[in-house]
Order: structure tokens, then sequence, then C-alpha cells
């Protein structure tokens, strides 16, 4: 899983025995980022 | 059984018209209405595809925005559910406007450029592909053609009397179209009767057009003032006749269906 | 957040009027009566009206927080 750590901006992958936690700043603030793929909207 | 409709347009614009249409029955006008606003497809955006969007909506906020800008719908070019694409690329800082829209095909194109979809900026980028869909009102709302259509009778008045000496100065308030019948009364000098007057052409005041008078105002039965407006897909004549069109075809079926 | 593309009540396309409308009544030198500017811009019902006048742009507001 990808995230993004609110504070200092780095990208961060989780692992299952980590916990959330940046490992560069140890902000527990992490964000998703927006996947790459195309998404299909219906417009209603 | 063919019946002879007058027709006579009291203002004409690209996108608004008035006109008056006699002798027809309100069940017949009705119909018109509504085949002008249900009837008559028109293109809209109906799937998005979104390649990149930073921006600070929603993708599907997005999606609803350019769902109702108003494309450009030749008559008779195209089947009902027939697609165009569409596409978009901005890049802050700057904003997204319909006109950025870049159509696959030229006759399909924003009636308008510069509704503002989205306000991007520095670093935001909107990128998508669009579908447009040939559909009508009945199916949605974006798909219809005319907006705010609306008759009412063509209206006469009548000249009583003379207004009495200590009535009331009131104004006498009167919207809709009237057709001359007491030019003499007028105080326009030109007045004919039969004219065709727009209510606002004397302020929506009766008192001001006949000074003085004790006056009646009559609905005529069998004549309609339309009101039309379209969202610019097409000009109100094609919205019209399209609707006129419609109402056409499906009584011929029906006539046909009946007949064994 | 952006002004809406068309007027909630009968459907006029009221979104192409607002940048106009905002830079004659709000961000000009000396503003001009909103009123007047509606009649120029042929916006003619109440319903059409009061989504231009009602509106306040707030992407600014939020574009920080994004």
């Amino acid at each position: 899983m990808s995230y993004k750590c609110s504070r200092c901006k780095r990208d961060v992958t989780l692992d299952e025995y980590g916990g959330v936690r940046c490992p560069y700043c140890g902000h527990r603030v992490l964000l998703k980022e927006r996947s790459r793929d195309v998404k299909e909207v219906e417009v209603e | 059984m063919t019946e002879e409709y007058e027709v006579e347009f009291v203002d004409l614009g690209e996108r608004e018209a008035t006109f008056l249409v006699r002798p027809i029955t309100p069940a017949f006008a009705n119909g018109i209405r509504r085949a002008m606003i249900a009837d008559v497809p028109t293109f809209s955006i109906d799937t998005v595809r979104f390649i990149e969007n930073s921006s600070v909506m929603f993708d599907e906020q997005l999606g609803l925005r350019l769902g109702l800008v108003p494309l450009s719908t030749p008559p008779g070019e195209f089947e009902e559910g027939e697609e165009v694409t569409l596409s978009l690329d901005v890049e802050g800082p700057e904003t997204a406007y319909s006109g950025d829209l870049v159509a696959s095909d030229p006759m399909v194109e924003p009636a308008d450029d510069n509704i503002p979809i989205i306000d991007l900026k520095d670093g935001q980028r909107l990128e998508l592909e669009a579908d447009a869909v040939l559909d009508s009102g009945r199916e949605h709302a974006k798909h219809q053609g005319g907006v705010a259509v609306s008759y009412r009778h063509l209206q006469t008045v009548e000249v009583v009397g003379e207004r009495g000496e200590f009535a009331a100065d009131d104004p006498h308030v009167l919207r809709g179209v009237i057709e001359e019948q007491e030019a003499d009364a007028a105080a326009d000098a030109d007045a004919q009767n039969g004219d065709l007057v727009p209510t606002d052409a004397f302020d929506n005041d009766l008192t001001n057009r006949y000074p003085e008078k004790e006056l009646d105002v009559h609905d005529i039965e069998d004549a309609f003032v339309f009101n039309v407006e379209t969202d610019g897909s097409f000009d109100v004549e094609t919205l019209v006749l399209e609707a006129v069109g419609s109402l056409e075809t499906r009584a011929d079926e029906l006539k046909e269906a009946v007949q064994l | 957040m952006m002004v809406p593309v068309r007027c909630f009540t009968c459907g006029t396309v009221v979104g192409e009027h607002w940048e106009e409308f905002k830079a004659r009544t709000r961000e000009a030198e000396e503003p001009e009566d909103p009123e007047k500017v509606l009649d120029e811009l042929g916006v003619e019902r109440h319903c059409c009206r009061r989504m231009l006048v009602s509106h306040k742009d707030l992407v600014d507001i939020v574009a920080p927080y994004q």
C-alpha cells in the first residue's frame, strides 16, 4: 500500500508490522494517493 | 381532415421567441409544450473518463457540471442513442471552461464557451474524455432542448365605458399578449384593430394604453401565445418544428396501429 | 464552490454570465448595480437572478487544504 506522509510529503509504503507511521519523520497522518487508473463516471 | 393553423410571431430571436397559434384546443397546446420539453432529443455528456483530476472537486461533481453544458445538436444528423466523444485537458493555474471541450465531431460542440467548469490552481490538472449521447428530455432533464416553455391564452380588452370621475387611480396590470380590438381608445395613434401587442409594450399596465376607460379583459378561447426558450442546443425554430414533427409521427403511428 | 452551470429552478444556462457579472459587480473599482448588470446580461427571471446574486466562489478558500 502506498501512501504519502502529510508532514514530510514523502512516499511511504506500509507493511503489516510497522503500524501507521511515517518511517522518515514519525508522523502518524498518512494520505492515500489517487490511483493512476482511468476512472469512469456515469453522469446522472 | 387537415386543419389549417395560423402561426404569427410576436418576437423571434435565436434562443427565445413568442408566437401565436390559432385555432387550437388547450389539449393540443399542452401537447406541443410537452413535446418541446420531453421529446426533442439533444446531446449531453453522459459518461466521463477521468484520466487525471487533481482539482478541488470530485470526479462526480465535475461529471455533473459537464453533463449540464448544452451541446449543439444539428437536427436530423444523428439517431437517438448515438455518441460523440469530447475531450478536455487543462493545466493550472487556469480555469477550465466549457469552450475547452474538444469534440470529435465538429457538428457537436459546446453551445456556450464561457461556462466555468473548475478553477485550477498551480500544479492542478484536469484531463478527461467524455461521451455525449443523443437522448430526449424524457430520459433526463439535461437532454431538454426547451427551457421555460410556456403558453397562455391570447387576450383581448374591451372598453365597457368611461372610468368614473372619482374612481381610484389604480394600475390595471396584465401580462401576456393582447389582440387590439379597441384601436380608437388606445393611446398609441398607430394602433389598428387586429394588432398583436405584447403587454410589456405599455409597461404591463392597461391604464397606460387605454387611459380613462373602464375595461373588461377576456381570453380568446382558441388562440394560444407560446413563450419558448432553448438552452442553445439549436434555435427556437428547430425546437418547435421538431416538437410538432414528433407529435405528427406519433399520431401517424397511432393511426397505423388502430387501422386493422 | 463553482457557479452552478444552470438555474436550479428553470434550467437556463446561467454559468456563462458569471465571470462578467462578478467582474462588473464585485471586482470593479466602481461596482455597478447588480440589478442593472443582470438586466443587461439578459438574466430575466428571479430564479436565475438569485443563482448569480447569491453565489460565492469558494475554490480559493478550499484549495490550500487539498
